[in-house]
């Protein structure tokens, strides 16, 4: 929101320096976003009167004049629409224009320039009648030499100022006034609004009758009639206030309404009174059927959501948005109706969401303007009405409300506002500082009695006087308290979150194993879907839609954590790394059904991938086997139902006990990786965190170590290609029996005279805890391998 | 005899001395000691000499023989030693070829500083506390004092899921879920993931934030404040100091702005600071009595503060990283610089 120094100026005394000003205000939670100086293109510039203009020696398009800025000085200029006579801004040596223009003097064609005369864009200006291209011609009443910034009343400092959503009332002139004044002790200036109404017998209610229907929405609406209304440009004054806080002037009446909105922070609104049908104004929601064409143009289908006044027959206004063509103020208008009025904020907050408009007023009514404050909009108005001698106002004003709204009093503790604080505020600072704020207070030992004006509906607690205080009174006294931390607190037992604390282990151990963490939206595409073949059989098909993306490409959640890895790979395989490891922790969200009526499930998996020469399937299958081992489970490998990995290439974990599926690993599907422009050497894994965050730490029993001699043999066999691996060790353990310790494959051989089979190769140890074996039992268990072998996988030895 | 077995010793000692190679040193030792050897051959003909002088001369040949044997061995043992050195130089290899482990990967620096900011928390007393993302409005919002059509809704642009079902934009939904689970005095954090409907060179539309929340009997601001100090410090240093600038958060009053004096030049003013010497860091502020009542605990016993830095932002200025994108783009040239 902007207002200007000289605006304020009229509130309140002040003499502080622009930047001054703005970090006070800064600092006690006002922001200042930006300090413009209306000035800052108009330095060297001033008004100049055209004496004399001849023809350039040596150019045609050019022309030579003379001009009385306080001297005579000679420029040279192209222009075509000056004469001599003409007050024009002249742009001296020096001077840096709004379009980016440095002025120096110079020469022209031979001819001697002292500068230049200037357009409106060259000054930046925007409120003006003549012709936009040429050179801004200056009104006759302009003082000759006077600086052109004090001849356009464009001499303002604007502060553009960041208003939070609890100060409704700082959304004004007066708002910030008043917070000047409790920053600096100063106080506010009595203000002149009177106005004397027309010689006659009327009344407003002889011209207009206010209904309103839904009070909740409308809790106050109060309307004033002006007559014989002259419709004209406003005065300069008027116009440089509204243009300097980024208001396009329109005509005196609707500027006026536009000036108390500004000032006071009341929007108002101004009506044609001869095309109110009915001569009555109805509050009331709109019916389903019925549309308006606005003023910016746009014709809007309305619904019984939206709040409207409305004539006998037909919606004039948005309420609190933007007016209808159908009542505006034109030219010809001879009777206005003025209205201040204050509307149910969400209302209306909902209502410019739902049409896409926001205006001035909508900015004030959605923060919140109070039912206090449109007495005093009015009158202003009339007050400006009477000023600008725009009209003649009729006796009398129709308000709707019932009850007056009253300042209200409340007593709060200071000892508890110290509490909170942590610091303490002298009595004195207390009181002028809330005074001075416009809360009339008083401190009676422990309680402090204040009267709340109504404006400030977001006082209500200690803890509400307590920002009041210590905003105005500063945070620097923070600076240097040095507590130690927490002290005022009890002692508590810190506690890490198993889901995290698990994550972190592991993110450790794929660390060790050259994987990188990535951090990857858990939004997505719904392409992502088709492209890891996902059909609708599949529970990762349904996707949780975001109803308002800012786009496509990350409109839905994710189902599963491989689409945004394999993105990454393709985003770094496209980008000139060619050999990395990668991994994420992340959720999955898993809806219970769709649309969501309920959370969806949330899951958090560790997923990880390696696109790397040396990388196989049975390295991902050691880094996943060395991730579980410290947990107390015993899991089976079966081939993975994952249809984004290779069928024949990858394993789903499934943990025994429970026969949940705990994790998946493996090459990914070849069509998949064509999906997403990634290696076919992409391997891929996932492992559901919840699950083993749920899971026991594996508890540990250490056995005796035998004292007899441990027995190491090998053995290679030949067997038929899909027997595997577990089969032959599963085989050889249960032949082993009790002397079993342990059996492993070190070599799989395979070759055209094998006749399709393959040859594997392993060794075995036993181990006896109360004897030497001899040759004989250790023959034995050998033979027994073998029948085994022989007679359950009819494998023989090679 | 006694010229012989003279002569024949310095020859020997000579050869010896001389010796550079164990494979001669073998042949000096067969040509004196071995079978046929000199010194042995003195010994066979020892039957040639007088009976008297026998003894003596046995004497003789036979300490010349334990001489010459400890000057072969000396040799051998300083031989031995040379072979090996030489075996070892010819063994030597090019220390600065490439190991052979596999290199170490490394965290994300976002999470390397929730880690960070985590074990701080837990070692204060915090008990660290995760909530869904995809969240009802109440906990994002009704609860912390923003009504529907609430002004504080614009403060920031959330993605719906339904009317009533949102993706959170901030994780001071834990807080309301913590409140209305725990009994105080309780200190819990929340760290986790943010979506709200923005993307540009700062905002990124999922982002990561690091909640936190006091309730006790005598909470005060200066508690936050220097509660806050510790954790900056520990992330950017002893010599960093903080300073609050009022704001407004519904769910907390009064409520500040918490600036941290610049890593980078320490407060005397630089180009990442935009010269002003502090940074904008986070949120904070006392828990607003009316969200402490909506969670059913009695704010005329209770107070609380409450404090939510973005996670991304400070990743970025403890590792000076020049884009907030990159940190979500996952380059491996930019992970690796993590090393």
């Amino acid at each position: 929101m902007k207002v200007t120094l000289k605006w304020l100026k009229d509130f309140i005394d002040i003499d502080l320096t622009p930047e001054e000003l703005a970090n006070k205000l800064t600092n006690s939670g006002n922001e200042v976003e930006e300090i413009i100086y209306q000035d800052r293109f108009l330095k060297h510039v001033v008004v100049g009167k055209i004496l004399d203009i001849q023809k350039h020696p040596n150019a045609d398009k050019l022309v030579v004049c003379k001009v009385d800025i306080g001297e005579i000085i000679q420029i040279v200029t192209a222009a075509k629409n000056i004469k001599v006579g003409d007050k024009v801004p002249v742009s001296l040596p020096g001077a840096d224009l709004a379009n980016g223009i440095h002025i120096e003097k110079s020469k022209l064609r031979g001819v001697e320039s002292n500068g230049m005369f200037c357009s409106i864009e060259e000054l930046g200006v925007t409120d003006y009648d003549g012709d936009a291209n040429g050179i801004m011609i200056l009104d006759d009443d302009a003082v000759i030499g006077e600086d052109i910034a004090k001849a356009l009343l464009m001499d303002d400092v604007i502060f553009d100022i960041n208003v939070t959503a609890n100060r409704p009332d700082c959304m004004s002139v007066i708002g910030i006034a008043h917070e000047i004044s409790a920053l600096t002790g100063k106080p506010l200036k009595k203000q002149d609004l009177s106005y004397e109404t027309c010689d006659c017998d009327e009344d407003v209610s002889n011209y207009i009758n206010v209904v309103v229907k839904d009070e909740k929405l409308c809790p106050r609406y109060i309307a004033c009639a002006v007559k014989d209304v002259k419709i004209e440009k406003s005065p300069r004054w008027l116009r440089a206030r509204l243009v300097s806080v980024g208001i396009k002037p329109i005509n005196n009446i609707v500027d006026i309404t536009n000036y108390v909105l500004v000032e006071y922070g009341q929007p108002m609104h101004a009506f044609d009174y001869d095309y109110i049908d009915g001569k009555q104004i109805i509050v009331r929601s709109a019916t389903d059927s019925e549309k308006i064409l606005t003023l910016n143009h746009n014709t809007y289908d309305l619904d019984n959501s939206m709040l409207c006044i409305c004539d006998k027959n037909k919606p004039i206004v948005i309420a609190g948005i933007i007016g209808g063509m159908n009542s505006c103020v034109e030219p010809t208008t001879k009777t206005t109706i003025l209205e201040s009025a204050c509307f149910d904020r969400a209302s209306i907050r909902r209502t410019s969401r739902k049409i896409g408009v926001r205006t001035d007023s909508t900015a004030r009514f959605e923060k919140g303007v109070d039912c206090s404050l449109q007495p005093l909009g009015m009158k202003r108005a009339l007050n400006l009405v009477y000023k600008l001698n725009a009209g003649k106002i009729i006796k009398g004003e129709i308000d709707t409300i019932k009850e007056i709204p009253k300042d209200k009093t409340f007593k709060f503790s200071l000892s508890k506002i110290f509490k909170l604080l942590g610091v303490t505020i002298p009595n004195n600072d207390v009181l002028n500082i809330l005074n001075n704020l416009g809360i009339k207070s008083s401190i009676k030992e422990d309680d402090l009695e204040c009267l709340v004006p109504y404006y400030r509906q977001d006082i209500e607690c200690d803890a509400d006087i307590a920002e009041e205080l210590i905003r105005i009174y500063g945070y620097e006294v923070y600076d240097n308290i040095d507590a130690k931390p927490l002290s005022g607190t009890s002692v508590t037992i810190g506690k890490h979150d198993s889901v995290l604390y698990l994550a972190r282990s592991l993110k450790q151990q794929l660390c060790s194993y050259g994987f990188y963490e990535t951090v990857n939206f858990s939004i997505c595409s719904v392409n992502d879907r088709d492209k890891l073949l996902i059909d609708e059989t599949n529970h990762l098909y349904n996707m949780i839609k975001i109803a308002n993306p800012i786009s496509e490409d990350i409109g839905y959640l994710r189902t599963t954590m491989a689409n945004s890895m394999f993105n990454t790979v393709a985003y770094n395989l496209s980008h000139k790394n060619d050999e990395f490891r990668l991994f994420e922790v992340g959720r999955v969200y898993l809806p219970k059904q769709l649309p969501l009526t309920e959370l969806p499930d949330e899951i958090n998996i560790l997923s990880f991938c390696s696109v790397c020469k040396r990388d196989d399937f049975f390295v991902f299958k050691g880094v996943v086997e060395n991730l579980l081992r410290d947990f107390d489970i015993s899991y089976d490998l079966v081939y993975s139902s994952k249809c984004y990995l290779h069928k024949g290439i990858s394993a789903d974990i499934i943990d025994k006990k429970t026969g949940k599926c705990i994790g998946s690993f493996g090459k990914v599907h070849p069509k998949v990786a064509e999906n997403f422009d990634i290696s076919p050497n992409t391997y891929y894994g996932e492992l559901n965190l919840d699950f083993l965050s749920s899971c026991q730490e594996k508890k540990h029993s250490v056995q005796p170590i035998s004292k007899y001699p441990y027995v190491d043999r090998d053995l290679a066999i030949v067997c038929d290609e899909d027997v595997t691996v577990k089969q032959i060790l599963d085989c050889v353990k249960k032949s082993c029996g009790k002397l079993y310790y342990s059996a492993k494959v070190f070599d799989i051989y395979r070759s055209s005279e094998l006749n399709n089979k393959k040859s594997v190769a392993f060794s075995f140890r036993l181990e006896s805890k109360d004897k030497t074996l001899t040759d004989d039992e250790i023959n034995q268990v050998v033979h027994k391998i073998l029948k085994d072998l022989e007679f359950k996988l009819k494998a023989v030895l090679r | 005899m006694l010229e012989q077995v003279q002569s024949l010793l310095s020859q020997a000692k000579k050869q010896i001395e001389e010796c550079q190679d164990l494979k001669v040193l073998n042949d000096i030792r067969v040509e004196y000691l071995g079978k046929q050897g000199k010194i042995t051959n003195l010994l066979h003909s020892m039957k040639d000499i007088d009976k008297e002088e026998r003894p003596k001369a046995g004497q003789l040949i036979n300490s010349a023989r334990q001489e010459i044997e400890g000057l072969i061995k000396d040799v051998q043992i300083k031989l031995n030693e040379k072979v090996l050195e030489e075996k070892m130089a010819n063994e030597k290899v090019d220390i600065s070829e490439p190991s052979k482990v596999i290199e170490k990967g490394e965290i994300h620096p976002l999470h390397k500083v929730f880690d960070k900011l985590i074990d701080a928390c837990v070692s204060m007393g915090f008990t660290v506390l995760t909530g869904p993302e995809v969240e009802y409005d109440y906990y994002n919002f009704e609860a912390l004092n923003v009504p529907k059509d609430h002004p504080a809704r614009d403060m920031q642009d959330t993605f719906f899921i339904t009317d009533n079902i949102l993706m959170r934009s901030q994780t001071s939904s834990v807080q309301v879920r913590a409140m209305q689970s725990m009994k105080p005095p309780f200190k819990i954090v929340s760290p986790g993931r943010t979506y709200r409907a923005d993307s540009d060179a700062t905002h990124s539309p999922v982002f990561h934030q690091f909640e936190g929340l006091v309730v006790d009997k005598n909470v005060s601001m200066v508690d936050l404040k220097s509660m806050l100090t510790q954790l900056l410090k520990m992330l950017f240093g002893e010599n960093t100091k903080i300073r609050f600038r009022p704001s407004y958060f519904p769910f907390t009053e009064p409520s500040v702005e918490v600036d941290a004096t610049c890593p980078s030049c320490g407060g005397k003013g630089c180009r990442l600071c935009k010269n002003t010497g502090y940074m904008e860091l986070l949120g904070a502020g006392m828990v607003n009595p009316k969200v402490l009542e909506m969670s059913g605990i009695d704010s005329n016993q209770y107070t609380g503060f409450a404090f939510g830095p973005g996670v991304d932002r400070l990743a970025m200025v403890v590792n000076k990283i020049p884009d907030l994108r990159m940190m979500f783009e996952n380059d491996m040239k930019f992970l690796e610089q993590m090393k």
